[in-house]
């Protein structure tokens, strides 16, 4: 370890991180494949410190969160038995698979959110159903309106399958996997968008642990890499939340959706 | 009187919960970069991560390094979640909502579960 190597981790967190909140993704779908192609780190190092950069992220995000009471405890406790259990299947396969597959694997999962990304670009935002008539009930002041915001959420099973996969692909490839929740909390479950990105960023940090031990029992965490990245990731984080109120572009979640296939290609050819 | 327990009150400890986790570890990570850095990165990672149990001794006899700092950090981030459900299940508990204390239970049992199986089956 140097010093330009920690400053180069650290900045690499910094960016990664940055980038994935200004598009509401965590920073493990940058992360990895910068770790991976820039400092060539092999695929179970780049997942461990992903991991824990991913709980940095969360549990910040989260705590301000449950501040604004956006997040629906009850039903992130919920969903967690499925995440969870899903995590630690993800976790304990991952360590069982080579870092080729692992590569394989990743590339096709930066393939299948570059398309979510672009189709979540093209939609033009209707205005949100909330049905009144489910369970576990929540409401939140809307910052933009002002107004209360009350809602119920339905067809819970259905939304605990998905939790599962999105738990399974985090502890495999060390992502938070939002991008498979919140779709199935708004569509499914009718939850208003601002209360699923709350409730989803809550779990993570709980679905990541689940898979971390694993990664720390086999030795894939180095200090010297993890710290600076997360040191990074979380700074970078912070960053992007305060620029993405800013910014708000279309142009940005397709720029780096094609860079995403870029990076799958690459991913995937290596 | 005892001021009730409310919905406000458990996101409000579950939120603090989650901050001291989130800059406990990072003040250990930079404490642990920085004394590393005085010593020019000389020490050299050990090849395999240590075991808690390694940890929790290298704490207790005062005899952490940069990199058992370093190592904290990043034990006391993956440890923070966890730390979050059990203020969760606390809360719930406090505000007799049994079934979500349950489901909090359910959701620690599994990661203690898991925590046990990573570490006898090193």
């Amino acid at each position: 370890m140097t010093y330009t190597s920690l400053l180069l981790l650290f900045a690499s967190g910094i960016i990664t991180g940055g980038v994935g909140a200004l598009l509401g993704l965590g920073g493990g779908v940058f992360l990895i494949p910068f770790l991976v192609l820039v400092f060539d780190l092999p695929m179970h190092q780049a997942i461990a410190t992903s991991i824990v950069a991913v709980i940095a992220t969360s549990s910040a995000g989260a705590a301000m969160n449950l501040e604004r009471h956006t997040v629906n405890m009850r039903f992130g406790m919920l969903l967690e038995i499925a995440t969870v259990f899903g995590a630690v299947l993800g976790g304990i396969t991952a360590n069982l698979l080579s870092g080729a597959a692992l590569k394989k694997l990743f590339a096709f999962l930066l393939l299948v959110v570059s398309i979510l990304m672009i189709r979540r670009a093209r939609q033009r935002r209707t205005s949100e159903q909330v049905h009144l008539d489910g369970a576990l009930p929540g409401s939140f002041i809307d910052d933009a309106t002002g107004a209360e915001v009350k809602y119920t959420v339905k067809r819970i099973p259905s939304v605990m399958g998905v939790g599962f996969v999105a738990g399974n692909v985090s502890g495999l490839l060390g992502v938070g996997g939002g991008i498979f929740k919140v779709p199935a909390m708004t569509m499914l479950s009718g939850m208003p968008i601002k209360a699923a990105t709350a409730t989803s960023n809550f779990m993570i940090g709980v679905t990541a642990a689940a898979s971390a031990f694993i990664y720390f029992a086999n030795g894939h965490m180095d200090p010297y890499i993890a710290s600076p990245a997360v040191l990074g990731v979380l700074t970078g984080s912070i960053l992007g939340v305060r620029l993405g109120r800013k910014i708000k572009s279309h142009v940005l979640t397709w720029i780096f959706a094609v860079v995403l296939l870029g990076i799958a290609i690459q991913l995937y050819l290596r | 009187m005892h001021k009730p327990v409310t919905d406000a009150i458990v996101e409000h400890w579950t939120s603090r919960v989650l901050r001291f986790g989130v800059w406990g570890s990072a003040a250990l990570m930079i404490v642990g970069l920085v004394l590393s850095g005085l010593q020019s990165f000389t020490l050299p990672a050990p090849e395999q991560n240590p075991s808690l149990g390694e940890l929790a001794h290298r704490v207790w006899s005062l005899t952490a390094d940069p990199i058992i700092l370093m190592y904290l950090g990043l034990v006391l981030l993956m440890f923070t979640p966890i730390i979050r459900v059990i203020a969760a299940i606390a809360g719930f508990a406090a505000e007799r909502d049994r079934r979500f204390a349950w489901v909090g239970t359910i959701v620690l049992v599994m990661l203690i579960g898991e925590i046990v199986y990573s570490v006898v089956g090193r």
